[in-house]
């Protein structure tokens, strides 16, 4: 089976595929085991993938969707383009969200997977957000920075840091002066080097052992194939076309009305292509939450896939039946240096996937999904400062409780979504764990009753997190959304309650903050961070009445609100009152 | 004479070990609503085989060692007793939000799991402490006094009490432990600095609860089982197999019931680890034990059995962390009754969807209309239709050849017997997955290591998987077909007792780490001359969980000693760490600070023989002769028929060819040789 282009059949494609899954899977297991910092070690804030030799998203299996979709086919192009002779043992660091990284704090490293006669074969990536990236100010979503200058990153666009599998040292040196708590990045680089070698001693004996062109026949079958079952999940949607909108709350350097991001999304059944229009958005703005475009293309899609069948593989292959029109420097689109793309990930980026999401929802039932929940509140805050019990520098991005999933047209939310691009694949810190490695106390951590977006099927509740630094001050850092444009519903689906963010006093007294912040928390003082659940799909009225009786009895939705909003009226002894429900129901 | 018995998804076996060491295998289906008769009908299989009343026979047996699926059903099936959660103020939704996480991130028609203890039934108990075990808030006794009051309202059956930091200041828990045990004195509980003193919050909660949910179904059953034992005259001791690989007397499992979860399965790599070192060269050893729906595999490394701290009940991020260490074993849906199928865009793939016991394979004529791995075996001529465990059940080829053709033959485009080969091929390499996962987290390379294969269906594929992985040698042990059985009858009495005590290389304090071993070493010595009396020999093995300086997961390291004596210890053990790196993940940092967490002590006595017994011969020395069987890229092959009484030991025999008993059928593929070793188990050479 070693002859090229020859055909496999359909049970040698299945195990290639699952083959070269299990290799990305390899990779992500090495750099979760070995990352230093809690951002990938703890939250899992990485992804690795594996892109053809032309540069073709092939497998990126579980990794984060925002992480992926497109940009390891952009971050690929770029580094052929600046290193034509690539050589067996090269390595790359792409942080560059002008050459299609997601955003600089997301670190790449790009391994080309060369055999031993030099011919270049895939390439693989891990890429990883790190911890710190040098920025002026110690987080890595930098919100109102004016430009790239302001955001102060160190910015590599596909940078060779290895070559013949050693390491540069000039690069690392640059980031060890530059970037905070160098010990801890540098393990994380190891982490991620770990995982390039680790996928590509795998790749190299794959090919050596069922021959090159029969893995290179065995991509271009399986683009084949997921085009195939692409146009067939296509074909078993409604056509039409919707624009739906999502606002993004205003922080300095925005429209004092916030960002509105259109969406426009046309299913066109007998082409079997789906269509987003991104073009009617503003100019890009002098703030640090311009989407890269990588970041922008993966979002469309994100959007789409989320109503497409699961098991539609997401690869080059699915993408032939996506078109996507983006607009030429737009607050998302293609972003042009020096216009900074700080926040990229996560902020607006998640408006796109809930506008395409809402838009998806108008054209049909079954389709879309409400508004996920926004990022990034204090829970997730960037934290920094000196740890009274060793005297040493820490900088860490914490993820302390998220929930955020949103109502789904057959089923509620998956509660721990974190935020839309994440696809609730992160994790979420121990209590004891971030307690042991940041001076902080966490003193609360619950969800919120009654703050769900409401429907048929409903969205998560709100979370509510306390912390508090523990005989010392810590400066944080978070970009929160959701205070005025709260996570809204799908085909008549309510909205999530709103988010907000409180300083506590050693009085107890609140003081609002910011929703864009860059703070001191002095010792006895906590910040209060909460986030949003989100939206709901459907009707509230047409819920499964067992459903809200279980939400009520669970204590995640009053009786109040059930009668309310529901229309399902739940006795004192927790039991549905069939008649009044009905009546209430019916009204 | 000594009794194994594990009860199993579908066959209940029995080891029955005579006191002159000789063995005897039996099967009796297992009985769901009631799995003490099952346990009593195999005994009773084994008495009329000695034709001798049960009662006499069961007077001879010194001990009847047992693994049971009892506790893991009542969890998959929600029969567990309702259970409270106690929880630190202001914490209460640890079982909600568990570590976050999800699989398939794109698909959104699975629900987000329930918790495993409803939130209404958990309650926040007024109470801190921090990570240095100070107290941050008192307890609240009149808040605590208040809850227990609920919890009577409530008619709650156990409770689970999880704060946060009880790891470093038990003495709230403590406390908790003790009013309830004043106020609700039949109600059991469990403490989680106790159970399963560990960091992470969830872990410890979803450990408690589950352990806590168990305890009074455990307590009844396993209350039972030795009560109707006695009964039917058994005089020995009672003890039940454990999910860390070892056994204890069942009325202590019932103190601790969550240990009983992989019970049963824990048991393959124990045999397995016997077999590997009586019988191969090779440093390592793969277990994989085939069932009906499942495939489960684990390792041995070295001579250890390696285990995992994240032991999920049913999916990961979609079940339950036990948050408990346990034999690493990954199970996958691929067995016998895996269907197979054949989706519009034409990929094939074989389960996780099963047919299970019932209906079963098409060929069993059961009333099964889908095609499963069992259909393919036979339509390849892996399977006699007539001689099925021995000819009790008859196979229809006919049907099972029906089926492929229409189902999966004619959408791939393929010949028959291709169709089947494939089918095959797609289930194997759902089973190289499992393997591949397993040995990557683990970081042992398969050529390293013998696959042995246990349950009925390990040889069908073997040589093929082994091909696949690199492995060298393939070993079907004389007693796989009851690999776990066998386990049962050379496991040692174990326990392990675990200790937090951070440390690390820069600011090491030998003194500090020796109290620590000193205090594990107590336990374990009071453990050997309490259950452990009258072994016929001990040991205790320490280990610390180390990681690089701001690393949180870490890797266990043996230590060479009991105590540290003088910094070259110490430099030892930071070799040892850096190396189990480099080997795991391919990168070292030897520049870094190493921390040392978690410490061990495991202690083992030895109450069983030490392995080395063999099966009464069982006839079947008149079945050979040859029959028509496919092999890919060879097509049909005339291929003989062995029968393992009528093999010479350690004659080597060339495939294509067949070794069949009653329990099971080894497929061995042209190009691969076979021997008899000495021992009765099947030695291939893939």
């Amino acid at each position: 089976m070693s002859e090229k282009n020859s055909k496999l059949d359909g049970a040698k494609l299945a195990i290639l595929s699952n083959r070269l899954g299990g290799i990305c899977r390899k990779m992500g297991n090495t750099l979760l085991r070995t990352g230093r910092s809690g951002v990938l070690n703890r939250a899992k804030d990485f992804s690795c993938c594996i892109v053809t030799k032309d540069c073709e998203l092939l497998t990126a299996e579980e990794s984060l969707p925002i992480h992926v979709l497109s940009g390891p086919d952009l971050m690929a192009r770029s580094m052929h383009e600046f290193h034509p002779n690539l050589k067996k043992g090269d390595v790359f660091l792409h942080n560059s969200p002008y050459h299609g990284d997601s955003h600089p704090a997301d670190h790449t490293l790009l391994m080309p997977v060369i055999d031993d006669a030099g011919v270049h074969h895939f390439t693989l990536l891990a890429k990883a957000h790190q911890a710190d990236i040098g920025n002026s100010i110690p987080t890595t979503y930098h919100g109102t920075a004016r430009d790239v200058y302001e955001e102060g990153a160190l910015i590599f666009p596909a940078v060779k840091v290895a070559d013949n599998y050693q390491v540069i040292d000039d690069i690392i040196r640059m980031c060890r002066m530059r970037i905070r708590v160098p010990d801890q990045w540098y393990g994380d680089f190891l982490a991620m080097l770990g995982a390039a070698y680790i996928g590509e001693r795998e790749l190299l004996a794959l090919g050596a052992e069922i021959g090159w062109g029969t893995l290179h026949g065995f991509t271009d079958q399986w683009f084949d194939y997921s085009e195939k079952r692409m146009i067939q999940a296509i074909q078993s949607m409604p056509a039409g076309s919707a624009t739906a909108q999502s606002t993004h709350d205003a922080i300095p350097g925005t429209p004092a009305e916030g960002i509105t991001i259109t969406s426009k999304v046309t299913i066109d059944t007998n082409a079997a292509m789906i269509e987003v229009d991104l073009t009617d958005n503003s100019e890009a703005l002098a703030c640090g939450l311009n989407v890269s475009e990588a970041c922008t293309r993966t979002s469309a899609m994100i959007g789409i896939f989320n109503s497409v069948d699961n098991s539609v593989p997401k690869n080059a292959g699915a993408f032939r039946r996506v078109k996507l029109h983006l607009k030429d420097n737009g607050v998302v689109g293609i972003p042009r240096h020096p216009i900074s793309c700080s926040a990229s990930t996560t902020n607006l980026a998640d408006r796109i996937q809930n506008s395409t999401m809402r838009a998806m929802a108008e054209i049909g039932d079954g389709l879309g999904m409400g508004e996920i929940g926004c990022f990034c509140p204090p829970s997730t805050s960037v934290v920094s400062g000196t740890d009274p019990r060793n005297g040493k520098p820490y900088v860490n991005q914490l993820f302390l409780g998220h929930t955020a999933g949103a109502g789904a047209p057959f089923e509620d939310a998956w509660m721990t979504m974190l935020h839309a691009g994440n696809g609730g694949m992160c994790y979420i810190d121990s209590v004891e764990l971030d307690e042991i490695y940041t001076p902080i106390r966490v003193t609360k951590r619950h969800l919120i009753p009654d703050s769900e977006g409401a429907g048929r099927f409903r969205g998560a509740p709100g979370i509510e997190v306390e912390l508090g630094p523990v005989d010392c001050r810590m400066e944080a850092g978070f970009v929160a959304d959701g205070n005025i444009h709260n996570p809204l519903g799908a085909r008549a689906g309510g909205a999530a309650a709103h988010s907000d963010q409180f300083r506590r006093l050693p009085g107890g007294t609140l003081e609002r903050l910011e929703q864009c912040s860059q703070i001191w928390i002095e010792d006895g003082e906590t910040l209060v961070s909460i986030a949003c659940g989100g939206g709901g799909y459907g009707d509230p009225k047409s819920r499964d009445a067992d459903r809200v009786l279980r939400d009520v009895a669970e204590g995640l939705v009053s009786r109040e609100r059930a009668a309310e909003i529901y229309g399902v009226i739940i006795t004192e002894a927790m039991q549905i009152d069939g008649p009044a429900t009905r009546a209430a129901r019916a009204e | 004479m000594r009794f194994a018995c594990d009860t199993g998804g579908t066959f209940t076996d029995l080891i029955v070990e005579g006191d002159d060491g000789a063995l005897a295998l039996y099967k009796a289906p297992t009985t769901p609503d009631d799995p003490v008769l099952g346990v009593l009908d195999a005994l009773a299989l084994a008495a009329r085989d000695r034709d001798m009343e049960l009662s006499k026979f069961l007077s001879q047996g010194e001990m009847l060692i047992h693994g049971t699926t009892h506790a893991i059903n009542a969890i998959i099936t929600g029969n567990t007793a309702k259970t409270a959660f106690l929880t630190t103020q202001g914490h209460p939704d640890i079982l909600v939000l568990r570590e976050g996480g999800r699989i398939e991130p794109f698909n959104f028609r699975i629900p987000y799991p329930e918790p495993y203890i409803p939130r209404a039934l958990t309650f926040e108990v007024p109470e801190r402490m921090d990570g240095e075990g100070n107290v941050v808030l008192a307890l609240d006794e009149a808040a605590v006094m208040d809850i227990i009051g609920a919890l009577n309202a409530q008619k709650i059956e156990a409770v689970a009490v999880c704060f946060l930091w009880s790891i470093a200041n038990p003495a709230h828990e403590t406390r908790v432990g003790e009013l309830l045990a004043q106020h609700m004195p039949e109600v059991p509980v469990s403490l989680s600095h106790i159970l399963n003193p560990a960091l992470r919050e969830y872990r410890r909660a979803s450990a408690v609860a589950i352990d806590a949910s168990l305890k009074p179904l455990m307590e009844r059953y396993l209350g039972s089982l030795t009560e109707r034992l006695t009964a039917a005259g058994f005089q020995g001791r009672t003890l039940v197999l454990t999910s860390q690989g070892g056994m204890i007397d069942a009325m202590e499992l019932a103190s601790e019931p969550i240990h009983a979860i992989n019970s049963g399965p824990s048991m393959a790599p124990i045999a397995g680890r016997y077999y590997a070192s009586s019988e191969c060269t090779e440093p390592n050893a793969i277990v994989a034990d085939t069932g009906g729906t499942t495939y489960d595999v684990s390792l041995v490394r070295r001579g250890r059995i390696p285990k995992t701290r994240e032991t999920w009940i049913g999916q990961p991020f979609r079940g339950h962390m036990t948050g408990f260490p346990s034999i690493d074993i990954k199970s996958v849906g691929a067995g016998g009754g895996s269907i197979a199928r054949v989706d519009d865009g034409g990929i094939l793939f074989v389960g996780p969807e099963s047919a299970g016991a019932a209906p079963g394979p098409v060929c069993y004529g059961a009333g099964g209309t889908l095609p499963t791995l069992t259909d393919a075996c036979l339509v390849l001529g892996y399977l006699d239709p007539d001689y099925f465990l021995g000819g009790t059940l008859a196979l229809d080829t006919g049907a099972a050849e029906a089926v492929i053709q229409e189902q999966i033959a004619a959408p791939l485009g393929l010949e028959l017997a291709a169709a089947a080969a494939a089918i095959v091929e797609v289930a194997t390499e759902n089973m190289v997955q499992a393997i591949t996962e397993i040995t990557v987290n683990q970081g042992i390379d398969p050529a390293d290591a013998v696959l042995i294969g246990g349950g009925g269906a390990a040889g069908l594929n073997s040589v093929f998987i082994a091909r696949r992985l690199g492995c060298p040698r393939v070993l079907i042990p004389e007693t796989g077909a009851g690999l776990s059985a066998y386990g049962a009858t050379i496991s040692d009495l174990t326990t392990e007792f675990r200790s937090i005590y951070f440390t690390t290389s820069e600011d090491w304090d030998e003194a500090a780490a020796n109290a620590v071993l000193a205090a594990l070493e107590a336990k374990c010595q009071a453990f050997i001359n309490g259950p452990g009396a009258g072994a016929a020999e001990h040991r205790i093995e320490f280990g610390v969980e180390a990681r690089y300086a701001s690393q949180v997961w870490e890797i266990e390291v043996p230590l060479a000693a009991s105590r540290f004596q003088g910094a070259a210890d110490l430099q030892k053990l930071i070799a040892d760490f850096n190396a189990a790196h480099e080997e795991i993940f391919a990168i070292n940092d030897p520049s870094s600070i190493v921390e040392f967490v978690g410490w061990t002590a495991s202690v083992a006595c030895k109450l069983t023989g030490s392995g080395g017994g063999r099966l009464a011969a069982d006839g079947g020395a008149e079945h050979s002769g040859s029959r028509q069987i496919y092999f890919e890229g060879a097509g049909i092959v005339d291929t003989s028929i062995h029968a393992p009484a009528q093999l010479t030991p350690g004659e080597e025999i060339s495939g294509p060819a067949i070794i069949e008993t009653p329990f099971t059928t080894i497929v061995i593929d042209p190009g691969a040789s076979f021997h008899l070793a000495n021992a009765g188990s099947i030695n291939i050479t893939p």
